[in-house]
């Protein structure tokens, strides 16, 4: 357990250090953690703190402003639905549903086996293909809802593989 | 005064000072702009916009141009000749408008209940609004700002109002502090009072928009996000959100001010008393000089020993090996039929650090003139070398400057002192001083608060300090940086000081103290190197017999850098004794009569008084409070030597290990029953005024003292009240003269010093080393340290009894040959064992000097244990972190 957490901290560390830019902040420090790690560990704030000389509440204060940051592990594979304008038009509300439902969420969040975490995007920048779908960062266009459960049974099937 | 700035407000013509924004040249002309999130002494923060006003400003060619919208006063700077309004029709629309949207997430049937000019606080509620809701539940109720402004705008509420209940769980698992979020208004008073004013950031602002709320880091508890547990929080927010948990919803019925009986800044304090006789809160008073409206965890969260029903309320003498309860006349004719067989120097009184100047001043006259003995002390004491020197060399005693005078120093150099926990408020402008740009130099072995905020934290060998100031001396020199015009000019002995530095060879200091070239020579520049440097001295972890060389020095450092006398520069010395200052200034230690003048046979200290109880020399003792050597390791062997007396006698508040053993108790009156006055570490004498009724037949000392005089035979002693004794300080003490007492405020009076016409420097030497600490069995010395927070290291907390616990493991610093030698390698199970405790934590090897281990816990543990406490006045007796012999076993 130990252990596991000195590792810990030695990947956030790797992260805050490796920033390049001059100007090195708070705020930069939790997005290279973020990067790095996908999240952002208790242990990050009290890194971040010593690094910064302040204290983990002002830096909780930063972290916790930006709905980006998230304070829990992602899931494996990460599933997010368009629902700006022009997705919406298109039917997005559908592809949404179909998503919930497969999932088995009621909204944003995780799913309980940890596998998969899912959020909505306001854009995803593809609006001529317009409903989309991001599966793993990689777009879908055209999405119709019936596609979802081939999309997202597949998540399931390539962990099956390993 | 011609620079100040000339404004317009609601048609009235004011001035202000230059810089000043509208809403406090507003307060200081004494009008009242309504506002939330705006605290005077705060920096502009605008977040209420309750303050809303319209304001021009005159142009070159003489029309006025608006400023644009509704600008927040509390944020918009005057300026020469503007014109505000704020009462206009369309200005109060604004503000009702911006108050129902503040009032949308707090409870507001307490807010304009129509009853609330009826309802008296026993009254049955009739129901107006749900449970939740009323004002009696309220912990805030009557002294609400959010309800005063509310009511002052007049703001017309259908009741009931729905609201948005944020149905946040209250946190009422951290020790003297509650917390309700769903009455917080987010005006972020509390979270900049503990950045700005305290350096703490204990608490934030989480989460944003329509979730943003105060709290700590990831929801954990204060124990661990850095508290000091100061309360200014508290003290500053405008509704019930944020309270003191202990008689959270007693009603004050009077307000006492009063100063805190806790330690030598005096705080003032103004003290809550509900119905019942009890004091049931202590708010610090703004105005006050001394504190600046600061106070600390003990004299926040530390009086409720006032409150205690244990209280000693009879005198007690012992019969039959029995104390037994019996009338003061009683008591008083057998004393005074005892003492008067002791009048042959075999009497001593010890008064207490609680005393006030006229409690000791007696104490002091009743020993001398009563018991013909010179055996006269004041418990706190215990160390007189801090100040001897001082007195010699400057002509005073007392800290040279104000303690908010730190403010404005540029660097600022703590020796041994554990600031945070000794002498708190004392911290407050250290800190602020650091975050405005001033260097702060600690050298401490510990690591406590301030070494975080240190330039440089300097950690010598053990007893070396002397040796160090006298390196940085001689690099000053060396360097050319001391001022020479006032080494010479005003101060005596400059060459023959000057000659003995050349002993002080830096290659010598450095081997001597383990602190490269290198670094002595930088403090040197670093302290030198300024319009104004201050020096604070506790000398904790010195040992008696450095102590004197280590302040001659400090006062060399003050005087070869032209400090002493300037403006936040200066020599405050930190000792510990709420009354310490007043009772050297009234003659209650034994080389001073009153008013300072050297008595020709001093009587001997207080370790002598201890070994002349168990020699026979002393029979019988005098003792006033029990707080003598509770915080060293000798308080048992102390307890045992003054057990052989024939006589004990000794006034207490409370049953303790010395009643016990007393062959008298004479009930003696706490700070909150007496009439006195006391002097803070500046020279500032500050009022005691009763609070609380007495609950028995205790007493004032001086009176009881007064009357033993009087049963003796002796007329020196003839008061009726405290303010004959003072009468008599102002006319015997010099430094007292000025002193009005009937005109002493929160400001209290600085006491005015006799200075000596020139100072004096005092040649130095460099002292061989001596192991005084360590022996055969405990051949280590073990630096305890503790800091308020430590983010490098995880600290678990759990709940236990609905109380939060720091579950932490602990790590032991080592010196690396040490540790190869015991076959220790980094991150071992290793076990502390000291004579009296044992720790066991995780080696962790640095470069700690050999001979030394050293460990940081947290205040967090500190403050649990003091929340724990059975004791009654488990404030006063703090164990100081002293430096003590160990050795050291593997796990």
């Amino acid at each position: 357990m130990t252990a596991d957490k000195d590792k810990l901290r030695t990947r956030i560390q790797q992260a805050i250090q490796s920033q390049k830019r001059p100007t090195v902040t708070v705020l930069s420090s939790l997005l290279a953690i973020q990067d790095s790690m996908g999240y952002i560990p208790e242990e990050a704030i009290e890194e971040v703190a010593v690094h910064s000389n302040t204290s983990i509440n002002s830096v909780f204060g930063v972290a916790s402003f930006y709905p980006n940051f998230r304070f829990t592990p992602p899931g494996e594979h990460s599933v997010e639905v368009c629902w700006g304008p022009t997705c919406h038009l298109k039917g997005a509300t559908e592809i949404l549903e179909s998503v919930l439902e497969k999932l088995g969420l009621d909204s944003e969040g995780d799913t309980g086996d940890g596998k998969v975490s899912f959020r909505f995007n306001t854009c995803l920048g593809a609006c001529s293909q317009a409903p989309v779908i991001s599966v793993d960062h990689e777009l879908y266009g055209n999405a119709k809802p019936d596609i979802v459960s081939n999309l997202l049974g597949s998540l399931y099937e390539k962990e099956n593989l390993h | 005064m011609s620079d100040k700035v000339n404004l317009t407000i609601d048609g009235v013509e004011i001035q202000a000072e230059p810089g000043s924004m509208i809403i406090q040249a507003a307060m200081d002309n004494e009008m009242y702009i309504p506002y939330l999130c705006y605290y005077p002494g705060m920096k502009p923060y605008g977040a209420c916009r309750m303050c809303v006003v319209k304001a021009e400003s005159p142009t070159p060619d003489g029309s006025y141009r608006a400023l644009p919208g509704s600008p927040a006063s509390c944020t918009t700077p005057i300026s020469e000749g503007m014109r505000v309004e704020t009462n206009t029709g369309d200005l109060v629309d604004l503000r009702k408008g911006i108050m129902e949207l503040l009032i949308s997430e707090h409870p507001h049937g307490c807010l304009n209940c129509h009853r609330i000019e009826l309802c008296g606080p026993t009254d049955v509620c009739l129901r107006h609004v749900s449970v939740n809701d009323r004002c009696v539940t309220c912990p805030k109720n009557e002294r609400c700002e959010l309800k005063d402004t509310v009511r002052y705008m007049e703001m017309e509420l259908t009741t009931p109002l729905t609201y948005n209940n944020r149905h946040l769980p209250l946190e009422v698992k951290d020790p003297y502090w509650d917390m309700d979020m769903n009455l917080c208004i987010v005006c972020s008073r509390c979270v900049r009072a503990c950045d700005e004013v305290r350096g703490d950031q204990a608490i934030t602002l989480k989460d944003r928009s329509g979730r943003s709320i105060i709290g700590t880091a990831a929801g954990t508890s204060l124990l661990e996000s850095g508290c000091e547990f100061c309360g200014a929080c508290i003290d500053v927010c405008p509704t019930g959100a944020i309270v003191e948990r202990d008689y959270k919803w007693d009603k004050a019925v009077q307000k006492v001010a009063t100063t805190c009986p806790h330690c030598p800044v005096g705080c003032q304090l103004d003290l809550d008393v509900n119905k019942r006789n009890k004091v049931v809160r202590s708010i610090p008073n703004r105005q006050a000089e001394a504190n600046m409206g600061m106070a600390c965890f003990k004299g926040k969260f530390g009086l409720d020993f006032v409150n205690n029903k244990n209280k000693l309320k009879k005198p007690m003498v012992r019969k039959n090996s029995e104390l037994e309860e019996v009338t003061w006349p009683e008591a008083l004719d057998f004393v005074a039929s005892k003492l008067a067989n002791h009048k042959n120097g075999d009497y001593a009184l010890i008064a207490s650090a609680r005393g006030t100047n006229e409690d000791n001043f007696a104490a002091q006259k009743f020993a001398r003139r009563v018991m013909k003995s010179n055996n006269v002390n004041v418990s706190s004491n215990s160390r007189p070398k801090l100040v001897d020197s001082l007195q010699d060399l400057i002509g005073d005693d007392c800290a040279s400057n104000k303690i908010w005078e730190l403010l404005d120093s540029q660097v600022i150099l703590l020796v041994s002192a554990n600031i945070t926990e000794e002498q708190n408020v004392a911290s407050v402008p250290i800190k602020q001083a650091v975050a405005k740009g001033a260097k702060l130099i600690v050298i401490d072995q510990r690591e406590t608060e301030l070494t975080r905020y240190a330039t440089k934290w300097i950690r010598p060998l053990i007893n070396s300090e002397p040796i160090l100031i006298g390196g940085i001396l001689r690099s000053i020199v060396d360097q050319s940086l001391e001022d020479h015009d006032f080494a010479t000019e005003k101060c005596k002995g400059y060459d023959e000081f000057r000659n003995s530095l050349w002993d002080f060879d830096l290659v010598k200091v450095s081997e001597r103290t383990g602190i490269s070239q290198e670094e002595i020579r930088e403090m040197a520049q670093i302290f030198a190197n300024t319009e104004a440097s201050s020096i604070l001295y506790g000398l904790e972890t010195i040992s008696d017999t450095h102590i004197d060389d280590t302040v001659k020095s400090l006062v060399n450092l003050s005087l070869i850098t032209g400090n002493l006398g300037k403006n936040s520069g200066g020599i405050y010395p930190l000792f510990s004794g709420a009354n310490q200052q007043g009772s050297r200034d009234v003659g209650c230690v034994p080389n001073l009569l009153p008013g300072h003048r050297p008595t020709a046979s001093p009587g001997i200290d207080l370790t002598e008084i201890s070994e002349a109880c168990s020699s026979g020399a002393i029979k019988a003792l005098h003792l006033i409070g029990d707080e003598l050597f509770h915080n060293t390791a000798n308080r048992s062997e102390f307890l045992d030597k003054i057990k052989a007396t024939n006589l004990l006698i000794v006034h207490e508040s409370f049953a303790s290990d010395v009643t016990d053993i007393a062959d008298v108790v004479l009930p003696s009156a706490l700070f909150t029953e007496k009439t006195g006055t006391y002097t803070n570490m500046e020279g500032r004498i500050h009022r005691l005024r009763p609070a609380l009724g007495p609950v028995g037949d205790e007493d004032e000392d001086w009176r009881i003292l007064s009357q033993i005089a009087a049963r003796l035979g002796s007329e020196d002693l003839p008061y009726s009240s405290s303010n004959d004794v003072l009468i008599e300080i102002t006319n015997e003490v010099e430094t007292y003269k000025t002193l009005e007492a009937d005109s002493l405020d929160s400001q209290g009076h600085i006491r005015k010093p006799i200075l000596n016409s020139s100072y004096v420097f005092s040649p130095i030497e460099f002292t061989q080393r001596e192991e005084l600490l360590v022996d055969d069995q405990y051949p280590m010395v073990f630096a305890p340290g503790r800091v308020l927070f430590d983010a490098d290291r995880d600290a678990g907390i759990v709940t236990e009894n609905d109380l939060n616990t720091i579950t932490r493991r602990e790590i032991i610093e080592m010196n690396e040959e040490d540790a190869n030698k015991a076959g220790i390698s980094e991150g071992d199970v290793i076990k502390i064992l000291g004579e009296k405790f044992e720790l066991t934590g995780n080696a962790h090897l640095n470069g700690l000097h050999s001979g030394m281990v050293a460990t940081t816990t947290l205040f967090g543990t500190l403050i649990e244990s003091l929340n724990n406490s059975t004791e009654p006045d488990p404030m006063a007796k703090i164990e100081g972190l002293r430096l003590c012999k160990v050795r050291v076993e593997k796990g």
